[in-house]
């Protein structure tokens, strides 16, 4: 039996084929004596060490080794752990974040949809920045009909080389 | 650090465990669970609970020892290449062992014995074995963890599984005669 044979062999007894194969090899153990004895040699080493690690136990009392472990943390200075409340509060921040930025778009096309003059105001052009972002501009020229919105935000991993532009007429 | 200190006595012996299986020193397994628990204290933050907490603390101290084991190759100044002449065909030449070695041990003598013959063990063998018979990793995970092929990891642990065979099989021999 060549060696890829012997490591395929052990690769069935450790569940590691894909179902097929594992077949394959089922059916070459059942019929060839010499696989057969190799198996089982690996199942009695397998055999002999389950449960060998369950009974080793740290052969110092309790207290002389939290004394021990207690004494070098305060040694160190090691920091109290981070509260669980940090992790969650960075998962709000990078929801925030995003949602923060569509706010901004939203605000935007909600001032688009408004009729120009229906405030009162008779200006022909206005240029404003979104209240939620101070990274939006909003250009209006009401008697060309024209309003252009400036988004300056960077895509996730990305460098904004130029700032996006959108046009609405 | 009440609560920390609860953890440690809940988990310490499997920790300890963990640390002389792969160290195969009683003192030097104490001193690397105690570093062990200190950095679990200084990464509390970083358990997410994505795995037990006594699953996470295994892997520090694995990581540990696994640093400490590289260290004392290096000091030993081992090569890889002497590792794989090691393992490099004897296990392949090995015969099969028609007797289970250990048959009509007591669990005492049993648990001696394999401590005897892990003892015997390279490291890297050593390791292989322990990580997946006792972590339940598999190959990938071993492979991973010890930095290496899964075909090495293939290798080292019929190797090691073929070395403990005989072990055993040479201490029963010893014992009769």
């Amino acid at each position: 039996m060549d060696y890829n044979a012997q490591l395929k062999l052990q690769a069935w007894l450790d569940g590691e084929l894909p179902e097929r194969e594992a077949d394959e090899v089922a059916q070459w153990v059942a019929r060839d004596r010499e696989a057969a004895a190799l198996v089982e040699e690996l199942r009695i080493t397998r055999g002999a060490l389950a449960g060998f690690n369950a009974e080793v136990r740290l052969p110092e009392s309790r207290e002389f080794f939290w004394s021990k472990v207690e004494r070098e943390i305060q040694r160190l200075g090691a920091p109290a752990p981070r509260p669980a409340r940090a992790t969650y509060l960075a998962q709000l921040r990078r929801f925030l974040v995003p949602a923060s930025a569509v706010a901004a778009v939203v605000i935007a096309g909600l001032m688009l949809n408004r009729q120009p003059g229906s405030s009162g105001g008779s200006v022909a052009t206005e240029m404003e920045t979104a209240l939620a972002d101070s990274a939006a501009f909003i250009y209006r020229d009401f008697s060309a009909g024209t309003t252009l919105v400036w988004l300056s935000y960077p895509a996730d991993n990305e460098t904004a080389e130029t700032d996006d532009m959108d046009t609405f007429e | 650090m009440t609560a920390f200190e609860e953890l440690v006595a809940r988990h310490r012996d499997r920790v300890y465990a963990r640390a002389y299986s792969m160290m195969r020193n009683e003192e030097e397994a104490i001193d690397l669970s105690q570093e062990a628990w200190v950095k679990g204290w200084q990464r509390l933050g970083q358990f997410h609970q994505e795995s037990s907490f006594g699953t996470w603390m295994t892997r520090i101290i694995i990581n540990l020892c696994l640093d400490q084991l590289r260290k004392h190759k290096r000091q030993r100044a081992e090569s890889i290449e002497a590792m794989d002449e090691e393992s490099g065909g004897v296990e392949r030449q090995m015969p099969v062992l028609t007797v289970n070695p250990t048959a009509g041990l007591e669990r005492g003598e049993l648990r001696q014995r394999i401590d005897q013959a892990l003892g015997q063990l390279s490291y890297e063998h050593r390791m292989s074995l322990v990580l997946h018979e006792f972590e339940d990793m598999e190959y990938k995970e071993i492979a991973k963890t010890m930095g290496c092929s899964i075909g090495t990891v293939m290798s080292r642990l019929f190797y090691a599984r073929r070395k403990l065979a005989a072990l055993l099989a040479d201490l029963k021999n010893r014992d009769s005669v």
